[in-house]
C-alpha cells in the first residue's frame, strides 16, 4: 500500500465545477468495499481471525501449565513454555515443580501462591493422568478414548486429548501457510520483478528456472528436500514448502513487470532521475501487487494442505508436533477411532475453505474486467 | 514451426539435464543408502560387516562422488537403461512398467468421468444462473473443491470398510482380495470393482469441481457476448446456441487444460495410492524413497518431468489448433 499526499492546489484556475467531485477513493478502499458485499468473504476472514486469536491463546484454552501464577512473590506465566520452551525453563516455578504443575503441588512448595489455570486441563503432547488435577481421572487410551465429557473430542490411542492436540495445532496450520507462503512470496516477487524489469538473458535465465522449478512434481521435489534432512522440524518443511511454491508468483510478477515497465509513469519517473531499483520497488510494484494478492491467498491454503499431507505420509515433524496432520497419520493407523479422521479432517477443510473463499473474494474485488462491469 | 519446435526440443532437453541433476544430487545426499535401508530390516546377526559394505558400495557404483555416478546415468539413458532397481534387482523400466497398468487403469476412469459429469454440470449451472438449484449445486462444487483428498479418503474408509463391515455394501483398499486368482470372470470384475471404487472417487471428486466451475466461469462470459445474442436473433434454438455457439468458443481454455492434466494421469497420487495401498506409480515412488532405490527415483522423476513438459508442449500446441489466431513460428 502507499501513502499519497493530497493533489495539489492547481496553479492555474481550471473550468469552474458545476459539481464538488465526490473524494475519490483510493485503490485500496474501493477493493475493500466490494469485498464487503460479499458475506461469505466476510465470513472466510472472521474465521481466519477466529482461528488467529485460538492459537493466539492455545496456552490458555488448553494446556497444563498455569496460565498466570504468583509463586514465591513473582508473577509467572508458564503456559509461555508451549510457545518457546526455553521461556519457561527460566522460570523458578517451572524448576521447583519440574514442569508438573497442579494446585495442590503449588500450595505445597508455596502456601501463599495462587494461579489462573486454562480453560481446559489437558496437555497437547502428552497423556493427563488420573488426579493430575484434584478429583479428575486420567485420559483414556485405545478404543476408551471416543469423545466424553472430560475429553470432547476423545483422545488418540496413546491418551492424548484431541481437542488440547488441535487447538495448539492451529499455531502450526496458521504459521505454515503465512511463513512458507511468505518466503515462496518473497522469492516470486522479486525473481519475477527481476526477469520482467530487465528482460534480456536474465529473463531467460530466470524463466528457465522456474520451468525447472515447475517442471517437477511439487511433492517429489518436496520429499527429496526433506529427506535431505536428517531430522525434520517444522521450520524445515516451511522453509521447503517456500522454495517449491513460488513459480506461479513469479511468473505472475514477471508479466505484470514487462507490461508496467512501458507506462508513461515509469517513463516520467526515469526521466526525473529515479535510479533502478527506485522505480522496481517504489514505483512498479505497488501497481503489480493487486494481481498476486490472490494466488498467494490460494498458495497458504494449499501450504496448509501440503504440510499436513507431509505429516500424514509421516515426512513431517516428528512428535512431539501437534500438526493436524499427524492426528489424521494415527487415524489412518487406527481407523475404527473415527473421531481421529473426522475433527482432525474438519478443521483442515474448514482452513483451505476459508483461504480459499478468501481468495476467490479477493479475485473478485481486484478484477478490473467486473469493475468495469459495476459502474 | 520447425524452428520452433526445434527450439522448444531443445529448451526442453536443457531442462531436463538440470531438473535430473538437481534431484540425483539430492536423492545422493540423503541420510541413510540402499544398503543400510534394506540391512536395518535384516535381524542384527546377519547384519553387513564393513569389509562387505564397502565391497557391495563399490558393486553398486555408490561410492563415487553423485555427479560421476550422474553422468554415467546420463551416458546409459539413450540407450534406454535406466539402470537396476536396488530393492527389486530388476531393470527399473520393468519395475515401472508393472504399476503403470493400476495408475492408468485408475486415472484414465478418473478422467473420463469428470469429463463426462463436468460438461454437463457446467452448462446446467450456466443455464439456471443465480437460481436456487445453481447455488446450491454451486456451493457444493465449492465444498468438494475445498475437501483435501486425504481427508476424504480417511473419511470414506471409516464409513465403507469399517462401519458396513460384513455388509455386501463393504469396500475394501488394496487392488484386489487375496483370492482374486481363484475368481471366475465375473467374480474377478465385482472383486477389482470393490477395490477400484473408493479410490475412484476420491481421485475424481476435485477435479471435478474444478472442472465444472471452470466451465461454468467461461460459459458466463461465452453467453454475454454479441455473437450468441446474434445467434439468438436469427432464431437458433436454446440447445443450440448453448452448445454449438457458445460452449464451442469455451474449448480454448479448456483444452490447455487438458494438456496440463497429462503428468497426472501417469504420475498418480502419492497419498490417495497410499492410503488405498493401491499399487500404483505414486507408491512405487514413495516406497523408492523410503528404501532409497536412487535408479527407481531417478526413473520416475525423469518421467514425471518428460511428461511435465510434454503436456505444457501440448497445450500450446492444441491452444494453435483450436484457435487459429494463434500460430508459432
Amino acid at each position: 500500500m502507499t501513502l499519497r499526499s493530497p493533489p495539489p492546489e492547481p496553479l492555474t484556475a481550471g473550468p469552474p465545477a458545476s459539481r464538488p467531485r465526490p473524494p475519490s477513493r483510493g485503490y485500496w478502499s474501493e477493493v475493500w468495499r466490494r469485498y464487503r458485499q460479499k458475506r461469505l468473504g466476510v465470513l472466510a476472514l472472521l474465521y481466519v481471525v477466529a482461528l488467529s486469536l485460538v492459537a493466539l491463546l492455545s496456552p490458555a484454552i488448553a494446556g497444563t501449565k498455569p496460565v498466570l501464577c504468583r509463586f514465591e512473590g513473582r508473577w509467572q506465566a508458564p503456559c509461555l513454555g508451549y510457545f518457546v520452551e526455553k521461556w519457561e525453563d527460566r522460570m523458578p516455578v517451572a524448576r521447583k515443580l519440574r514442569k508438573r504443575y497442579s494446585p495442590e503441588r503449588l500450595k505445597e512448595a508455596d502456601p501463599e501462591s495462587w494461579a489462573i489455570w486454562p480453560l481446559v486441563f489437558q496437555d497437547p503432547y502428552r497423556r493427563v493422568r488420573a488426579n493430575e488435577w484434584p478429583g479428575r481421572p486420567g485420559n483414556p487410551s485405545g478404543m476408551e478414548g471416543r469423545p466424553s465429557r472430560l475429553n470432547w473430542l476423545g483422545t488418540t490411542p496413546t491418551g492424548v486429548d484431541v481437542f488440547a492436540q488441535l487447538v495448539h495445532g492451529s499455531r502450526v496450520a496458521l504459521l505454515v501457510g503465512f511463513v512458507s507462503t511468505g518466503i515462496a512470496a518473497l522469492i516470486g516477487i522479486t525473481l519475477g520483478a527481476l526477469a520482467g524489469y530487465y528482460g534480456g538473458w536474465l529473463d531467460v535465465l530466470l524463466s528457465r528456472a522456474i520451468e525447472v522449478v515447475m517442471c517437477v512434481p511439487a511433492l517429489v521435489l518436496i520429499l527429496a528436500l526433506l529427506a535431505v534432512v536428517d531430522k525434520t522440524t517444522i521450520w524445515h518443511t516451511m522453509v521447503v514448502l517456500g522454495l517449491t511454491s513460488w513459480t506461479g508468483i513469479a511468473r505472475l510478477m514477471r508479466a505484470e513487470f514487462l507490461k508496467l515497465r512501458e507506462m508513461e509513469y515509469v517513463l516520467a519517473a526515469r526521466a526525473l532521475g529515479a535510479g533502478q531499483a527506485r522505480v522496481m520497488f517504489r514505483h512498479i510494484l505497488p501497481n503489480a501487487l493487486a494481481p498476486v494478492l490472490v494466488p498467494i491467498t490460494f498458495g497458504i491454503a494449499s501450504a496448509i494442505l501440503i504440510e499436513n499431507a507431509l505429516s500424514f505420509l509421516g515426512f513431517g515433524s516428528p512428535p512431539p508436533n501437534a500438526s493436524w496432520g499427524n492426528l489424521l497419520k494415527e487415524g489412518q493407523r487406527s481407523l475404527s477411532m473415527w473421531w481421529l479422521v473426522l475433527f482432525p479432517g474438519t478443521a483442515i477443510f474448514l482452513t483451505v475453505l476459508a483461504y480459499n473463499l478468501i481468495g476467490e473474494t479477493l479475485q473478485e474485488a481486484t478484477d478490473p474486467r467486473l469493475r468495469e462491469a459495476a459502474k | 514451426m520447425t524452428t520452433y519446435l526445434l527450439r522448444r526440443t531443445l529448451l526442453g532437453l536443457v531442462t531436463l539435464g538440470v531438473v535430473t541433476m538437481i534431484i540425483y544430487g539430492l536423492i545422493r545426499h540423503m541420510p541413510g543408502n540402499p544398503l543400510l535401508m534394506a540391512a536395518e530390516n535384516l535381524d542384527p546377526s546377519r547384519r553387513l560387516t564393513k569389509e562387505d559394505q564397502e565391497r557391495m558400495l563399490r558393486a553398486y557404483e555408490l561410492d563415487k562422488p553423485w555427479y560421476v555416478a550422474y553422468v554415467r546415468w546420463l551416458v546409459k539413458l539413450p540407450r534406454g537403461d535406466l539402470g537396476t532397481s536396488f530393492r527389486e534387482r530388476r531393470p527399473v523400466l520393468q519395475v515401472i512398467g508393472q504399476r503403470v497398468g493400476p495408475t492408468l487403469l485408475l486415472s484414465g476412469l478418473s478422467l473420463l468421468l469428470t469429463y463426462l459429469i463436468s460438461v454437463p454440470i457446467g452448462l446446467y449451472c450456466t443455464v439456471r444462473s443465480s437460481r436456487l438449484d445453481e447455488r446450491l449445486t454451486s456451493v457444493f462444487l465449492y465444498i468438494l473443491y475445498s475437501l483435501p483428498t486425504y481427508v476424504a479418503a480417511l473419511g470414506l474408509l471409516v464409513v465403507f470398510y469399517l462401519k458396513l463391515k460384513d455388509t455386501p455394501w463393504q469396500l475394501k483398499p488394496g487392488m484386489v482380495s487375496d483370492d482374486f486368482a481363484m475368481l471366475s470372470f465375473s467374480g474377478k470384475v465385482q472383486d477389482v470393482a470393490r477395490h477400484l471404487l473408493l479410490p475412484l472417487v476420491c481421485y475424481t471428486y476435485g477435479g471435478l469441481a474444478y472442472f465444472s466451475r471452470f466451465i461454468k466461469a467461461n460459459m458466463e462470459e461465452a453467453i454475454r457476448q454479441d455473437y450468441i445474442r446474434t445467434a439468438r436473433a436469427k432464431g437458433a434454438g436454446p440447445v443450440r446456441v448453448l452448445i454449438l455457439h457458445a460452449f464451442r468458443n469455451t474449448l480454448i481454455p479448456f483444452v490447455t487444460l487438458l494438456g496440463l492434466t497429462l503428468p497426472g494421469i501417469l504420475s498418480g497420487s502419492i497419498i490417495l495410492e497410499q492410503i488405498f495401498s493401491w499399487p500404483g506409480m505414486g507408491m512405487l515412488f514413495f516406497e523408492a524413497l523410503n528404501v532409497r532405490d536412487y535408479p527407481v527415483i531417478m526413473g520416475l522423476t525423469l518421467m514425471f518431468s518428460v511428461l511435465t513438459l510434454l503436456g505444457q508442449f501440448l497445450a500450446d500446441v492444441l491452444y494453435a489448433l483450436v484457435d487459429p489466431r494463434v500460430t508459432y513460428t
